[in-house]
C-alpha cells in the first residue's frame, strides 16, 4: 500500500465518520468554553459597560493585559492554581475523547451512533491514558536529545563571538525535536489502533511495538510528513483571511467565529486522518502475529481428585 | 583679595571649555591582551572650586565591585545583573600601585579603603586619602596615580571575550565634592558612593587626555577625537592618542574584528527649514539656536551584524535630530556607536561620554525595533546624564526615566513604536502571517509601569529599591509615564519649552528634580507642586473610576399632596393608571432623573473631567476638584445616559486603571463575543496539539 492510497483510504473512513467528526468538534468545544471561563471572567466583568472595551476590539493594547493582571491581585494564585488543573482536564478529556474516535475509525463496519462512540471514550480511556504516560517518556527522551544538540553547539561555538552558529544550531535542534515528536506521536496513534484493533489492554507492549514499527516503515513517516504538511496548508489558508477580517462589527466577529471553527473542524478531520491512516497501514506494515496456541482440552480421564478443589 | 583674584585666574581657565572643568585626566594606558589587564598611569588635576578648604580625597574604584564575592555589588546582585550572569574565575579588580602629588609627596601609605554606604568592610570600591596639606578654595591640585586593571570576562558594562574588550569604570576616578547648598548638601562633603548593583554614576566634568596602546591588530573606539595614532613596530602595538573636552567620564573599546564605518551627520541635509522654524517659533527662541552642528558618527560592528550598519546609522541619525532639536544642539564633533559580539551582551546597551554601546543579533527581523531602540535610548543618555548631569546614584529617574520618556517619544515619532511582538521560526519572521499587534513605547512604558505602580518612592537611591524590578520600573518606565502624563496636564507645547529649558539650564551641570519642578513652575507659569508633590516626591496611586450610574424614569408622585388651602392625596393605584397611559401616549415627554457617582480609589487627588453622554445625543461636562472620595452628579432630563466618561482624554496616564475611566449603557457584546471566540479557539487547538502528541 502506498502511502497516498493510505491517506486516501482513510479519508474515506474519515468521511463515512461525518456525524462523529460533529460531536468530537461539539464535545471538545465545550470543554474549551469551560477552560476558556477563568479568563473570561477576568475580562469580561471589566469590560462588559466599559467604553475602553471597543477600542480595545480595533487594536489590542498590551496595557490592559497588565491592567487585568494586576486587578487579580490575591486571585492571580488562585488562577495559577486552577489553569494546571485546566490543563489536566483538557487533556484528560483528549485522552477520552480518542477512545471514541479510534474505535469507530479502527471498525468502519460499525454503525455510528453516539453510544457507540461514548462507549468507546470509556472502553479505552484507561489504556489510552498509560499510552499518554508511556509517551511522556520518549518526549524527554527527545527533548535531551534536542538539549544535548544545544549543549553540543554552545560546547562548540558558546565562547565565540558570533552568534550565527549558535543560532543555528539551534534551528537544527528544534528541527530535531519536531521530528522527534513526529516519530513519537505517530508511533502513539498506531499504538492506540493496535490496542483497539487487538482488543489488547497491553499498552506498554502497543506502544513499544509501534515505535519499532513507524522506525522502521519510511512510509509511516512520510503519511506523516503529508498531513503535517496538509496542517500547514489549512493554516495558510486560514491565517491570511482571519487577518483581513476586521472583526469590529457583530456580522464580521461572527463570521470570523464561524472561520475558526471552520479550522478547527479541518484540525479535526486531519486528526481522524490520523488515527485512519493508521487503521490503513496497521495491519499491512505490521508483522503477523504468531498463532496462538491451540487450545487442547484437558482429557476427563487426566482430571484426578487433588484438582476438584 | 588674594583668594578672590586666584579664585578668578582659575576659574576662567577652568571654564575654557563649556563647562567648569573641576577633575581632568591625563592617562596613559596599556592593554595586555594575554593577562587581560591594564597598566596605566594617570595624571589627575582637581580643583576645588567651592569655598571649603578640603583636606581628603575620596575616588572610586569600579572595577574591584568584580573582585569578589564580597563586594557590595556582589552581595546585592548575587552575581546576577541585567540578565547576565557573572560565570567562572575571571575577577576583575583595580589596584593603585602608587599615589602621589605633584610636589612629589607619596601618599599610598595612607589610602584606606572606605565604605559610605554600609558596613560592609570587605567592599574595596571607594578609597580615601587624606592630604598632607588640605586643598584651599580656588586651589588646583595634581595627583599622579599608577594603577592596574583586571578586567572580568564580560559583565555589567565592562570587561573582555575573547579579544573583545569594552573597558569602563577601569581608572581610579575622583568623587564629587559637595558644597553646603550644592543639590543636598548641608555641609562640605565627599560624594562618593560605593558600586551597587542597580546603580550607575556621577562625576564632574573635565577634560580627558588619554594615551592607549593595545595590540597593533585592534581596532580601537573611544570617548572623545582620536587625535593621534603611533604604530610601535618593536613590540606590535600602536597608541593612540584620544581627546575630549567637558565630559564626565572615558571609555573604549577594542577588537580586531569590528567593521569601522564613519559618516557624517549634515545637519543642513538632516533638518529641514520648516523644523527650524517650527522649533524656533515653539520656543520662542532665534533659528540660529535651534540649527545643528555637524557630527562625525563611527559606527563600530560586528561582521555577522554588517547588514545592519544602516538601520544603526538611521538611528544615530535620527536621535541626533531629534534630541538636537528638542533640547539642544549635540556640542560633541563624534558619537561612537558599539555593536558587542554574541556572549558580550553584558557590554550592551550601555552608554559613556560620546561613546555608546547598543547590541542586536544575527538576522534581526526589520519588523523588530530593539535595534533602534536600543541605539537612540543609549544616545539619549548624552543628554540626560552626559550634559544634564545628574546623580545616576541618588536620582536615577532623573537620567533613565527622562531618557526613557524622550526615547518614547521619538520611537513613536519615527518607527511607530517598537515594533511587532517579535514571533519566529527557523528565522523567518511570523509576527505578521500572525498580525501580532504593534505596540507603541508610550504604551509599553505604561505597561511596565502598571506592574508595580507604588511599590516604592520614584525618587530614592538607587540601591535603596527594593528589588532590581522595582529600580528598573522607578527608574525607566514610572518617571517616564510620569514625564508623559505631565506633558498632557501642561499641554504638549508648554512640555516642550520645559524640557528644553531645563536642559538647557542644566547643561553641563548637576540639577536635581528640585532644580527640574522650579524650572516646570516657571516655564507653564502655573503651581504645579500638587502634580510633583504626589507623582515625584510622593507615592500616592492613581485611580479615578466610575462608580454608579442610574436613569431612573420619573413617575408620577403618590401620597398625600398640598392643594390651594387643603390636601390632595394620590394612591398608588391612581398613580399607576396615569403612567399606563403616560406609557401609551406616544407624545408624552418622558423625564428621567439620571445619576452619576465617581469615585477616587486611588490617594492620588487631582483635578479631572467628566463627560456625561446622553441618548438623545446631548452632553454634559464636569470638572471635579478630585479631592473627596466620590461626587455625584443629577441631571432631570428627558433622556437616558449614554455613556460616562473620567478623564475622558486620557491625560492621566498615571492612572492605573483605563478599563474603569469609562461606563457605556450597551454591554460590549461585540468585544465580548469576539475575545470569547477568540480563547476558545486558541484553547481547541492547544487541546487538538494535546491529542496530537499524547
Amino acid at each position: 500500500m502506498t502511502i497516498l492510497q493510505a491517506i486516501s483510504n482513510a479519508a474515506r473512513r474519515v468521511n463515512s465518520r461525518k456525524r462523529m467528526l460533529v460531536l468530537y468538534w461539539f464535545t471538545q468545544s465545550l470543554l474549551a468554553a469551560l477552560a476558556a471561563l477563568p479568563l473570561l471572567g477576568i475580562a469580561v466583568p471589566m469590560l462588559a459597560h466599559s467604553g475602553y472595551a471597543s477600542e480595545l476590539l480595533k487594536q489590542f493594547d498590551v496595557m490592559f493585559l497588565v491592567e487585568a493582571l494586576q486587578s487579580l491581585s490575591g486571585a492571580g494564585g488562585m488562577l495559577a492554581s486552577i489553569y494546571p488543573l485546566i490543563i489536566f482536564i483538557t487533556m484528560t478529556a483528549g485522552v477520552f475523547l480518542a477512545g471514541g474516535a479510534v474505535k469507530l475509525i479502527v471498525h468502519d463496519a460499525t454503525v455510528y451512533s453516539p453510544r457507540e462512540f461514548w462507549s468507546g471514550c470509556g472502553e479505552y480511556f484507561w489504556r489510552f491514558l498509560r499510552l499518554m504516560i508511556y509517551s511522556l517518556f520518549f518526549y524527554a527522551i527527545a527533548s535531551a536529545l534536542s538539549g544535548g544538540v544545544r549543549k553540543a553547539a554552545d560546547r562548540l561555538w558558546g565562547e565565540g563571538l558570533e552568534g550565527a552558529p549558535l543560532v543555528m544550531a539551534g534551528w537544527a535542534a528544534n528541527a530535531l525535536l519536531i521530528l522527534l515528536c513526529g516519530v513519537i506521536s505517530t508511533a502513539m496513534d498506531y499504538a492506540k489502533v493496535r490496542l483497539v484493533t487487538d482488543g489488547s489492554r497491553k499498552s506498554l507492549r502497543a506502544c513499544l511495538g509501534s515505535l519499532r514499527l513507524v522506525l522502521s516503515n519510511p512510509r509511516v513517516l512520510g503519511a506523516w510528513l503529508i498531513l503535517a504538511v496538509l496542517w500547514i496548508l489549512f493554516t495558510l489558508l486560514y491565517q491570511p483571511l482571519a487577518n483581513s477580517i476586521p472583526a469590529t462589527k457583530m456580522p464580521l466577529i461572527v463570521l470570523l467565529a464561524i472561520w475558526q471553527q471552520l479550522y478547527v473542524l479541518a484540525r479535526v478531520w486531519l486528526r481522524f486522518l490520523s488515527w485512519g491512516t493508521a487503521a490503513e497501514f496497521d495491519p499491512v506494515l505490521r508483522p503477523p502475529l504468531l498463532p496462538s496456541e491451540e487450545f487442547v482440552p484437558t482429557p476427563a480421564a487426566v482430571v484426578t481428585e487433588d484438582f476438584a478443589i | 583679595m588674594r583668594l578672590l583674584a586666584s579664585l578668578l585666574l582659575t576659574a576662567s581657565l577652568a571654564v575654557a571649555g563649556m563647562s567648569r572643568h573641576i577633575a581632568s585626566y591625563d592617562i596613559q594606558a596599556t592593554l595586555n591582551h594575554k593577562a587581560h589587564t591594564i597598566t596605566g598611569s594617570e595624571t589627575l588635576t582637581w580643583w576645588n572650586d567651592s569655598p571649603d578648604t578640603v583636606s581628603t580625597l575620596q575616588f572610586h574604584l569600579y572595577m574591584n565591585a568584580f573582585r569578589n564575592t564580597r563586594s557590595t555589588f556582589f552581595k546585592e546582585s548575587g552575581g546576577q545583573l541585567r540578565g547576565d550572569q557573572f560565570k567562572g574565575d575571571e575577577w576583575g579588580w583595580v589596584e593603585v600601585k602608587k599615589m602621589r602629588l605633584a610636589s612629589g609627596a607619596d601618599l599610598t601609605s595612607s589610602l584606606r579603603f572606605i565604605h559610605p554606604d554600609d558596613d560592609n568592610a570587605e567592599d574595596r570600591t571607594v578609597i580615601e586619602v587624606p592630604l598632607p596639606q588640605p586643598v584651599k578654595p580656588g586651589e588646583t591640585i595634581q595627583v599622579s596615580i599608577d594603577f592596574e586593571t583586571k578586567l572580568p570576562k564580560v559583565f555589567a558594562r565592562t570587561g573582555f571575550r575573547q579579544d573583545f574588550y569594552l573597558v569602563g569604570q577601569w581608572f581610579p576616578k575622583i568623587g564629587v565634592w559637595e558644597t553646603a547648598g550644592f543639590r543636598f548638601s548641608t555641609q562640605g562633603a565627599w560624594n562618593c558612593h560605593q558600586f551597587h548593583a542597580n546603580s550607575e554614576f556621577f562625576a564632574n566634568f573635565g577634560r580627558y587626555d588619554v594615551q592607549l596602546t593595545v595590540p597593533a591588530n585592534m581596532v580601537i573606539g573611544a570617548t572623545g577625537e582620536q587625535t593621534k595614532r603611533v604604530e610601535n613596530v618593536s613590540n606590535k602595538t600602536t597608541t593612540y592618542s584620544f581627546h575630549q573636552e567637558d565630559v564626565t567620564d572615558f571609555a573604549w573599546t577594542v577588537q580586531p574584528t569590528y567593521v569601522r564605518v564613519e559618516r557624517m551627520f549634515e545637519a543642513a541635509k538632516e533638518t529641514t527649514a520648516a523644523e527650524i522654524a517650527h522649533e524656533a517659533k515653539l520656543q520662542g527662541i532665534p533659528e540660529d539656536d535651534v540649527r545643528l552642528s555637524d557630527v562625525k558618527m563611527i559606527v563600530l560592528i560586528q561582521p555577522e551584524h554588517r547588514e545592519q550598519i544602516e538601520r544603526t546609522f538611521h538611528a544615530t541619525r535620527t536621535a541626533l535630530k531629534h534630541f538636537g532639536l528638542w533640547y539642544g544642539r549635540y556640542p560633541y564633533k563624534t558619537i561612537t556607536v558599539v555593536d558587542p559580539p554574541y556572549g558580550a551582551g553584558g557590554a550592551g546597551g550601555m552608554e559613556y561620554p560620546t561613546f555608546i554601546t547598543a547590541g542586536t543579533s544575527w538576522r534581526l527581523p526589520p519588523e523588530s525595533k530593539t535595534l533602534e531602540e536600543v541605539t537612540v535610548h543609549e544616545f539619549g543618555h548624552q543628554f540626560w546624564m552626559q550634559l544634564v548631569a545628574t546623580n545616576e546614584f541618588e536620582e536615577s529617574p532623573l537620567d533613565e526615566g527622562f531618557n526613557t520618556y524622550s526615547t518614547s517619544l521619538i520611537m513613536d515619532k519615527v518607527y511607530g513604536g517598537m515594533g511587532q511582538l517579535p514571533l519566529t521560526l527557523f528565522g523567518i519572521n511570523l509576527s505578521g502571517f500572525f498580525h501580532l499587534p504593534r505596540i507603541n513605547d508610550l504604551s509599553m512604558d505604561r505597561a511596565a509601569f502598571l506592574s508595580g505602580p507604588v511599590d516604592d518612592d520614584l525618587l530614592r537611591k538607587s540601591w535603596q529599591y527594593y528589588d532590581g524590578q522595582s529600580y528598573a520600573i522607578n527608574s525607566y518606565m514610572r518617571m517616564g509615564v510620569t514625564l508623559d502624563t505631565l506633558e498632557r496636564v501642561a499641554g504638549h507645547d508648554t512640555m516642550a519649552r520645559i524640557m528644553r529649558t531645563y536642559h538647557q539650564r542644566f547643561r553641563f551641570h548637576h540639577p536635581t528634580a528640585r532644580d527640574f519642578v522650579k524650572v516646570a513652575n516657571e516655564v507653564s507659569g502655573q503651581n504645579l507642586d500638587w502634580f510633583f508633590n504626589q507623582f515625584f516626591f510622593g507615592n500616592r496611586l492613581l485611580d479615578y473610576r466610575i462608580g454608579a450610574v442610574s436613569s431612573v424614569q420619573r413617575l408620577t408622585p403618590m401620597g398625600r399632596f398640598e392643594k390651594g388651602a387643603g390636601f390632595q392625596v394620590t394612591t398608588r393605584k391612581e398613580a399607576d393608571k396615569v403612567d399606563d397611559a403616560n406609557d401609551g401616549n406616544k407624545s408624552f415627554k418622558k423625564e428621567y432623573l439620571d445619576t452619576v457617582r465617581i469615585q477616587r480609589h486611588g490617594d492620588a487627588v487631582v483635578p479631572v473631567g467628566i463627560t456625561i453622554r446622553f441618548k438623545d445625543g446631548s452632553e454634559e461636562k464636569r470638572q471635579w476638584d478630585g479631592e473627596y472620595r466620590w461626587v455625584k452628579y443629577t441631571f432631570l432630563r428627558s433622556s437616558e445616559i449614554e455613556s460616562v466618561h473620567v478623564d475622558p482624554d486620557r491625560k492621566y496616564r498615571l492612572d492605573v486603571s483605563f478599563a474603569n475611566n469609562s461606563w457605556v449603557s450597551k454591554y460590549q457584546v461585540e468585544t465580548s463575543t469576539h475575545w470569547s471566540a477568540s480563547i476558545i479557539f486558541w484553547l481547541q487547538n492547544f487541546m487538538l496539539l494535546i491529542t496530537s502528541i499524547a
